[in-house]
């Protein structure tokens, strides 16, 4: 059971950046200001790393995961700031803002069948689906936009991405909650199993009467569900919606998901994973900051580590080859 | 499959038709020489970078890192120009012996280590932007020397058009030529052009053969990064500056170049002429929205929908033909 290590590993690094972190910067690393602004910086990214971790579990990418986030959050706005005419009472303002989620809700839903459609049932490899939506929904971003930002929204909106519970930033708890749906979805649910099965072996389950294209689409679905739920956060933390907000994510998520040990190539992973690799990322960029350091050097390490991490696992994957995983019968195939 | 292949080419040959007619049937100044010219020069470096993709996209692989690189290869040869002047084959020589370095860093990071092409590119591109942009700080290198400048502007071949302006191809549509020559010759009649196919269409089958795998895609990878060493003088020669950011986000368009011209992401399938077929689509249909005064985000729009239907379609064709065929065996 070597495989289970592949997250301590990961907790320990989180937790030696973190004890590094704040002995380097006490005063400032560990201030509760730093820290609520780490929390409220997450989530974002943390909400798509996971839609992207459950598409990569099934051998699948998403790149049009940062372009369906923008296109609803577009939508959404464009509905808060159209109903929004100033000094309207509370309960109008929940109306609308419960209106612009479902139209942000909607938008995803489509944008994510969209490609589970033509990823499962007319058969399309995903990084061609994608690569396609991609270009699509900018597209249809900048068209609604013309490139500029949309704003105006009511007040009471602005608590999504700005207020706290206590002292915990709100933005924090709704991706602890959708970390627990989403751990629970795949590893408490059949869905969840047919999810990794698939990855591991497409053929194989279909033959065993799981109807797979059904939980591809799925998969493409709750991926741009969990994109929706960061457009959500994004659009009410900047208080507007613009076309390239968050499109610096999209690498950035792989990068967050292959470091959390999911397999690139499909068929294993964890939420625990993805979730600790988002702490460190997050722990690096804000504490390299505090202490000074240039935020390009902190893209430097990310990709360094992502690599260094990638070829650690390969000389350990070398020590014990022939497990009888997957894995390692293609590498002793590719020996011959 | 060969027919198929050549079909795919064929197509994206139609649409690209259609459209060129369609834009000159609403704009006068489509067809006239100057602008075809300028169409040509201001995608030259959107090619040269195309024909390396094409090659690794044969291999099943794919190289996000395309963008940082060449625009790190054009902060090197503008800081090499500024400070130590040298001349045009010095020049050419610094942009592609870097270039061909960092190729080979994910080029033996993919062969030897096995991680999936696109991790390692993801990884070099954060490594390698991340460390231009700490260099440069974003700021425009724009004190290029006058000789290179010069270099930039001559023109070949020149005529007078029916308006009575004087026109010639700019050097940098020759570079772009001789780079699908060279590349074209590359894939049809070496060793490694095969070995290039033959990777991509089935890799067992071809380590059998005798196959070195790993050098091969090394090679292919350390072609990329000649071609972008070519593309980031060619870049240069047109702008007469270099701005760090000028690339971002450009390894996605020159990924949907090679894919509108027919190659497969799985691998296996793919030529030079689609590709060149694909680049030129992306360069009409960029350069006719604006000459019909239609918004440009119309081109994401259509390449977008171009590019699902094109691949949607490749597929559904393949399945018909798959289901005519008895089959023998299951898959694996």
């Amino acid at each position: 059971m070597s495989r289970t290590s592949k997250e301590r590993v990961l907790l320990y690094v989180f937790v030696g950046l973190f004890a590094l972190m704040s002995l380097i910067s006490p005063n400032k690393f560990l201030s509760p200001g730093n820290l609520q602004s780490m929390a409220t910086q997450l989530p974002e990214l943390g909400l798509i790393s996971l839609g992207m971790m459950v598409v990569i579990l099934t051998g699948g990418i998403d790149l049009s995961i940062t372009y369906t986030a923008a296109l609803s959050g577009i939508v959404g706005a464009l509905v808060l700031s159209a109903g929004y005419t100033g000094g309207a009472g509370e309960a109008a303002a929940g109306l609308l803002i419960m209106k612009a989620l479902l139209a942000i809700l909607v938008t995803a839903g489509l944008c994510g069948s969209l490609n589970g459609f033509l990823v499962s049932y007319v058969g399309v490899s995903p990084i061609l689906v994608t690569l396609g939506t991609m270009t699509l929904f900018e597209g249809i971003s900048l068209w609604l936009t013309k490139g500029g930002a949309v704003s105006g929204f009511p007040e009471e909106f602005q608590w999504i991405g700005n207020g706290y519970v206590g002292f915990v930033p709100v933005p924090i708890l709704i991706f602890a909650v959708f970390a627990v749906i989403t751990a629970i979805l795949l590893e408490r649910t059949p869905w969840g199993r047919s999810v990794y099965m698939f990855g591991c072996n497409p053929v194989a389950t279909y033959f065993s009467g799981i109807n797979t294209k059904k939980t591809v689409m799925w998969v493409y679905l709750y991926a741009a569900l969990l994109a929706a739920a960061a457009a959500i956060i994004m659009i009410s933390r900047y208080n507007s919606a613009k076309v390239d907000y968050g499109s610096s994510y999209l690498l950035q998520s792989v990068a967050i998901v292959v470091l959390g040990g999911t397999d690139i190539a499909g068929g294993y992973g964890k939420v625990v994973g993805t979730v600790i690799a988002v702490g460190i990322i997050q722990v690096l960029s804000s504490g390299l900051n505090l202490i000074g350091i240039n935020r390009f050097i902190v893209d430097v390490t990310m990709g360094a580590l992502l690599i260094g991490v990638l070829l650690l696992n390969y000389f350990i994957g070398k020590g014990s080859l022939g497990k009888g995983v997957k894995k390692d019968a293609q590498k002793a195939n590719t020996a011959l | 499959m060969r027919q198929l292949s050549k079909s795919k080419e064929l197509w994206i040959f139609i649409i690209l038709i259609v459209l060129s007619a369609l834009i000159s049937a609403r704009s006068s100044v489509f067809l006239r020489p100057d602008n075809l010219i300028d169409l040509l020069k201001n995608n030259a470096v959107l090619g040269i970078m195309a024909l390396g993709m094409t090659l690794i996209i044969i291999t099943g692989g794919i190289d996000v890192s395309v963008g940082a690189v060449v625009a790190v290869l054009t902060v090197i040869i503008g800081k090499f120009m500024v400070t130590l002047g040298g001349n045009l084959f010095l020049v050419f020589l610094v942009a592609v012996g870097s270039g061909v370095l960092l190729g080979l860093f994910n080029g033996a990071l993919i062969a030897f280590a096995n991680i999936p092409p696109i991790v390692v590119t993801l990884g070099s591109m954060s490594i390698i932007n991340g460390l231009m942009l700490y260099y440069t700080n974003g700021a425009w290198i724009s004190n290029i020397p006058s000789w290179f400048i010069d270099f930039g502007q001559i023109t070949l071949f020149k005529f007078t058009d029916t308006a009575g302006n004087t026109v010639g191809v700019p050097i940098q549509i020759f570079i772009f030529l001789a780079m699908v020559l060279l590349t074209w010759a590359l894939l049809k009649y070496t060793l490694v052009g095969r070995a290039v196919y033959a990777i991509g269409g089935n890799l067992v089958s071809a380590r059998r053969v005798g196959i070195n795998i790993a050098r091969t895609l090394i090679f292919v990878y350390a072609y990329m990064g000649f071609l972008a060493g070519v593309a980031a003088v060619t870049h240069t020669s047109i702008m007469r500056q270099v701005d760090p950011n000028a690339f971002l986000g450009f390894e996605l368009q020159v990924i949907a170049a090679v894919v509108l011209g027919g190659a497969s992401l799985t691998g296996g399938t793919g030529s030079i002429i689609g590709t060149v077929f694909g680049v030129l689509f992306m360069a009409v249909l960029n350069n006719g929205l604006i000459l019909t005064h239609i918004p440009t985000f119309w081109q994401k729009i259509i390449v977008g929908l171009i590019i699902i239907l094109a691949v949607s379609f490749d597929v559904l064709q393949r399945k018909r033909m798959e289901k005519s065929l008895p089959k023998i065996d299951v898959e694996n």
